[in-house]
């Protein structure tokens, strides 16, 4: 999966609390190209993206001390991340969350598990 | 092990409501039912389990095969091919490890609901009342994320013998077989 020369300086903050999904995620992402910084929760990323720019958030949902969908709130609440595309990739699968996270202002869901390339093919399409 | 962020989310609709299969009630019933709800998650879980397991051992057979055969050629004519094939294992793996996670949140979500049962049973004024059961049943609904789980629950809520939850598990690993991966959609 080779990336292309604009990739390269794309910044994808992965949050997730399973060591093994991160792995599976800078995997696919960085074999693509693009740069991946982790967080294991809503609180850790949220600090990261306030001292760090990033392109792009992609977050689990259910996550000790903060969860993605207040992650999501969080961010778009500041002025930095307001245009930013914010996708969670989640198992959960039900209409009545997926609406809450739409209305903190995710742009997108990805239910798990998810194939590397539906994944870079959505990122691609979202950035 | 924090298994705080496991609880169920709050209840917020009265459509929330779990129905439970008219039969005659008793306590002892309630834990029985609430047991083999346990055991048919679990075993759910680890059908899951085996269908990512099959997967990683295909996919890891093919990564050494394609592996060897680009390594006894002798030019690269087939390179493209081989590299692509190469590819699509790798994917194949990516998918398979990721219900490694899956599984540990489903178990979760099972000693969560074994748990709530023990501290549930302890009480026996609580225990004996039917509306009490409805509760606890309702809020374990909304402990179940993922569409197996909820499907799982409403079936053996509802009634159905272990039998008719094995054949039902036996019908979503099929399914699984033919489509490993979940929906996406862009808002």
């Amino acid at each position: 999966m080779p990336g292309s020369a604009s990739q390269h300086s794309r910044v994808i903050l992965a949050v997730d609390d399973s060591a093994s999904m991160r792995q599976m995620v800078r995997f696919t992402l960085e074999s693509a190209g693009y740069k991946v910084v982790q967080a294991v929760d809503g609180v850790e990323a949220l600090d990261y993206a306030k001292q760090s720019a990033v392109d792009l958030v992609l977050t689990d949902v259910n996550m000790p001390r903060m969860d993605g969908i207040t992650l999501v709130r969080e961010l778009r609440g500041l002025s930095s991340y307001k245009f930013t595309p914010m996708l969670v990739l989640t198992t959960e699968s039900g209409q009545d969350t997926k609406q809450r996270g739409k209305q903190a202002g995710a742009t997108g869901w990805i239910v798990k598990p998810f194939s590397p390339e539906q994944l870079l093919s959505t990122i691609a399409r979202v950035l | 092990m924090d298994l705080s962020h496991l609880a169920p989310p709050p209840r917020d609709s009265s459509a929330d409501e779990t129905m439970i299969a008219p039969i005659a009630w008793t306590p002892e019933q309630q834990i029985a039912r609430m047991l083999l709800l346990c055991e048919a998650q679990m075993e759910s879980a680890l059908s899951e389990s085996d269908v990512a397991v099959d997967e990683l051992i295909k996919s890891f057979k093919g990564l050494i095969e394609a592996g060897q055969a680009l390594g006894a050629q002798n030019d690269n004519t087939n390179l493209a091919q081989q590299l692509d094939t190469l590819r699509k294992q790798t994917a194949a793996a990516v998918v398979a490890f990721q219900f490694y996670d899956k599984l540990n949140q489903r178990l979760g979500h099972v000693r969560y609901s074994l748990s709530a049962l023990a501290m549930f049973v302890c009480d026996r004024e609580k225990a004996h009342e039917r509306d009490q059961w409805r509760r606890l049943f309702s809020t374990l609904r909304r402990l179940y994320r993922t569409e197996e789980e909820r499907q799982l629950f409403k079936l053996m809520v509802e009634g159905a013998s272990a039998e008719e939850a094995r054949e039902h598990i036996q019908q979503s690993t099929l399914t699984l077989r033919s489509t490993p991966t979940g929906e996406i959609e862009i808002f």
